[in-house]
């Protein structure tokens, strides 16, 4: 191996098959005009082997879809990712994602693809979904050399954005999930905190659609808004 | 537990655990609980999850046909019905988690009646048209309860109480059972003309008690029993040659062979008799015996009757209190329904009080005065639960008022000794002295007619109260001439007086049912009491018996039960018959509960009380109680529209 290969990115070998998959991925479309009910979403949770954005790995992913303004029960992704080389962490007592169910799981490399197709063009929601985003384009770079560039809307950002009464410092999932009174069945598994993400989701749109914010790109602008002040007060 | 098998338990993870979940939560209610998991399956699977802020409406009239099924996931769903007549709107049901909307339109193919509205932030799953129909093709269950809606619901409760019957009593008898399949043996007939002798070894031959004696076209004229025979073996005289229509007991009783066992017990005990010919198209088809029954159901109604009707003292009547509470233990067990069972006691209280009558004036002597006993309020609605007690008055003809002053003195040392008496058998004594004892309430027909119009002119909060006694009287013993008369007379003063109409109408919404439109019950604590609770017989049977009550006096109703009132303003077009039909239900879920409650009370050795606690009944149970103080308060409302309140 030649020294400089340590020091280029390294590249997925891919099979002729997956290749020819990768490439005919759609391409994701880009925040748009027309109301929140229009848009079809797709609502994504991933469990990790812990929470460093450069060495763990994605053990599982849960996704559920909003399309026409509901949660639809017939389009749902679940899958838990065969990761050879998973080392058993403490995190394992979160996610609940024994070593047995990590060998049972799917290739990562299918998986990604299936998600990606899943996925289509839509844009993304995820609690905390700066750490979801970082997670999941890594994987698909390592495993298919695909790169993640689907818009992600953060439902961590969005609660308080359309809830500015309500003062909850940092809240979690769970607090934002007791504070409406959703009935979480079982949580830390990636689809059922997908889902109870995606019906935080529908709450926050209703709240949207009052605030005439009935739109993907006005609710991603109002965010950025946010961003922004808040970084300039940070600057005093 | 070792790490590694924590982690191989961990491991399992179901496929799709959203479906799984979805599923697990609808399991909990019916009719989901009853569907086979793979219809179940592709229920959730079909499914759409939506979210409905406070307010927001989910369909409405003006949306046209209905295009989805709805399940409440969480929150709460309340439907509101325009007011025909005036502006504003008025909740007509709830909804809650677990239960479904709108079936009866979605069937129907047609537009909601009513606007269904979130009445909280609430989560519906919903399910398109085209799966509802599916998923109604596939499951028994789900179309059962699509089809029948809370009725189905009532059946499961039914079918619950006689499970529990049959695993105690481990006994399959049922006092519904038709009387057709109980009488299989054929009957034992003969012609009038037959010789006596030739009836009695016909009777031996087949070893039956009793012969039914048929014309040509086989209609039972007579029966003969083995009790006739003792009779006509105990006459020297008798000659049994003689043709056996000189011996029977002619046109003998009969119902159709689809009336219940409980209907013929009923018979017997009012009536005294053991055998019940059964007719269908004017042909007899069997005879059930006292005997078949009792082998039947084990409950010894007629023989309590009769044991009751030939007591010779108060004090074995006091000891025959205590088969009565056993009975209706019994009954209850096996299922019967609260109708029949206050139906029961009414009878049975019926017959204590004749004979307590009869005991007395066989010990203070004949007043030498004709009169009948009159009962007022629950008893004389027949509506008596165990725990119950007096409401009496005399009843005499007099020619003046001084004639009256003179019967009243004869009869007043009798009726105290009749109301001690009563008192000894368990009928406490009134505490407002409504008692036949009181001089106020032993009146001559001209006294009570002149004390009831007053009542009707003068609708004092008092004198209306007075009426919600007096105006559900009846007569326990005697001639019952002068107080049919004195109905009739209420009826016209009333169906003339709007006034006292509208009077009674606000007296009747006075006791509000316990639900609220934003909580499930609405409940008091009393005293010292831990859990809140609410009153089924002021809060939940009340408004019904005002109710029906009102409306039965306006129309000129002669019944005086609160069912059978409102089984003839459906007949006479006061009530819709959909309505008419909710409240008997419900009223009969209300009077079930509390009669389950007492008996729970006596087999503990607490006192009676009506108060219950909803969440200590089950799931169903609760829905349906809800439900059924809702009918007691759409009542309330139609009075208030009625009478313009």
């Amino acid at each position: 191996m030649s020294l400089f290969a340590w020091l280029r990115p390294s590249q997925p070998r891919l099979d002729e098959h997956l290749r020819q998959r990768v490439e005919q991925l759609t391409a994701p479309a880009p925040l748009a005009e027309h109301s929140l009910r229009q848009q079809r979403w797709v609502v994504l949770d991933l469990e990790t082997s812990g929470l460093n954005l450069n060495r763990d790995q994605v053990l599982s992913i849960g996704a559920v879809v909003i399309e026409d303004g509901a949660i639809d029960f017939s389009q749902q992704f679940e899958r838990t990712l065969n990761q050879r080389d998973h080392k058993l962490t403490s995190s394992v007592l979160i996610h609940g994602l024994g070593p047995s169910a990590i060998a049972a799981g799917c290739e990562p490399a299918e998986a990604l693809l299936t998600l990606m197709d899943f996925i289509g063009d839509s844009p993304l929601l995820a609690f905390h979904a700066p750490f979801d985003q970082r997670m999941l384009g890594r994987a698909l770079k390592d495993h298919l050399g695909y790169r993640l560039q689907h818009p992600f809307l953060d439902v961590a950002e969005l609660a308080p954005l359309l809830n500015p009464q309500v003062t909850l410092r940092e809240a979690g999932l769970d607090d934002w999930t007791a504070y409406f009174g959703l009935q979480a069945a079982e949580r830390h598994n990636a689809s059922a905190d997908a889902m109870v993400t995606a019906e935080l989701a529908l709450i926050l749109f209703s709240q949207a659609r009052r605030q005439q914010l009935d739109s993907p790109a006005l609710l991603d602008q109002q965010l950025q808004r946010l961003r922004r002040r808040r970084q300039q007060s940070h600057g005093f | 537990m070792s790490k590694m098998d924590a982690f191989a338990q961990a491991g399992k993870t179901a496929v799709m655990q959203n479906i799984q979940g979805t599923m697990q939560f609808l399991q909990r209610f019916p009719p989901f609980n009853q569907m086979e998991n793979a219809h179940l399956a592709f229920l959730v699977e079909q499914c759409q999850l939506r979210f409905y802020a406070a307010n927001d409406s989910i369909i409405k009239p003006s949306d046209g046909p209905v295009e989805h099924f709805y399940i409440v996931k969480q929150g709460r769903v309340v439907g509101e019905r325009q007011h025909v007549t005036r502006p504003g709107t008025e909740t007509t049901f709830e909804i809650t988690s677990g239960e479904c909307f709108p079936l009866a339109a979605l069937l129907g193919e047609r537009a909601t009646r009513t606007e269904h509205l979130a009445g909280e932030d609430t989560f519906c799953l919903q399910l398109n048209k085209a799966a509802f129909i599916r998923l109604f093709t596939l499951s028994e269950a789900f179309r059962d309860f699509a089809l029948r809606g809370v009725s189905s619901l009532l059946d499961q409760v039914n079918q619950q109480v006689q499970r529990r019957a049959v695993e105690t009593l481990g006994n399959q008898y049922s006092l519904n059972t038709r009387l057709g399949e109980l009488a299989m043996r054929h009957p034992v007939v003969c012609d009038p003309a037959t010789p006596l002798r030739e009836a009695v070894r016909l009777m031996h031959e087949q070893q039956v008690g009793s012969i039914a004696i048929v014309d040509e076209q086989r209609f039972p004229i007579g029966i003969f029993t083995l009790r006739d025979l003792r009779q006509v073996v105990a006459d020297a005289s008798a000659d049994f040659t003689q043709p056996i229509s000189r011996h029977m007991t002619a046109s003998p009783f009969y119902l159709s062979p689809q009336a219940s066992a409980f209907d013929a017990a009923i018979a017997m005990t009012e009536r005294h008799i053991a055998h019940v010919c059964l007719v269908e198209e004017r042909r007899l088809c069997g005879v059930v015996s006292e005997r078949d029954l009792f082998s039947l159901q084990r409950v010894d109604l007629v023989h309590l009757a009769r044991t009751i009707r030939h007591a010779s003292r108060v004090e074995n009547l006091v000891s025959l209190r205590g088969e009565i509470s056993q009975l209706v233990e019994r009954m209850l067990a096996h299922g019967a329904s609260s109708t029949q069972i206050t139906q029961i006691i009414t009878l049975l209280n019926d017959h204590t009080v004749c004979r307590v009558i009869e005991l007395a004036i066989e010990d203070k002597g004949d007043p030498g005065v004709p009169f009948s006993w009159l009962c007022f309020g629950s008893e004389g609605r027949r509506e008596q639960t165990l725990h119950t007690d007096q409401d009496n008055g005399i009843i005499f003809e007099a020619r003046d008022a001084a004639h009256a002053a003179e019967i009243r003195g004869r009869l007043l040392p009798l009726a105290q000794h009749i109301n001690q008496g009563l008192a000894q058998c368990g009928f406490s004594l009134c505490k407002g002295n409504i008692m036949a004892g009181n001089p106020e309430l032993c009146l001559s027909r001209a006294e009570w007619a002149r004390r009831f119009a007053a009542f009707i002119r003068e609708a004092t909060p008092e004198n209306l109260l007075a009426s919600s006694i007096y105006f559900d009287l009846r007569v326990v013993w005697g001639d019952e001439q002068a107080c049919e008369q004195l109905r009739q007379s209420i009826l016209e003063q009333v169906a003339d007086n709007r006034l006292f109409q509208r009077m009674m109408a606000e007296n009747a919404r006075r006791q509000r049912p316990p639900v609220g439109r934003f909580r499930e019950f609405v409940l008091t604590r009393q005293g010292n009491d831990k859990a809140a609770t609410l009153d089924l017989k002021v809060q939940g049977l009340t408004p019904f018996v005002d109710g029906a009550r009102l409306l039965a006096l306006a129309n000129g109703i002669v019944a005086n039960n609160t069912l059978e009132r409102l089984r003839q303003l459906v007949a006479k077009e006061v009530i819709d018959p959909l309505d008419g039909a909710a409240y008997e239900e419900a009223y009969h879920f209300i009077q079930q509960t509390r009669m389950q409650q007492h008996q729970l009370q006596s087999r503990q050795n607490l006192p009676y009380s009506n108060r219950v606690d909803p969440d200590r009944l089950n799931h169903l149970d609760r829905r349906i109680l809800r439900e059924s103080l809702r009918q007691a308060q759409r009542l309330q409302s139609s009075l208030a529209l009625r009478y313009q309140l």
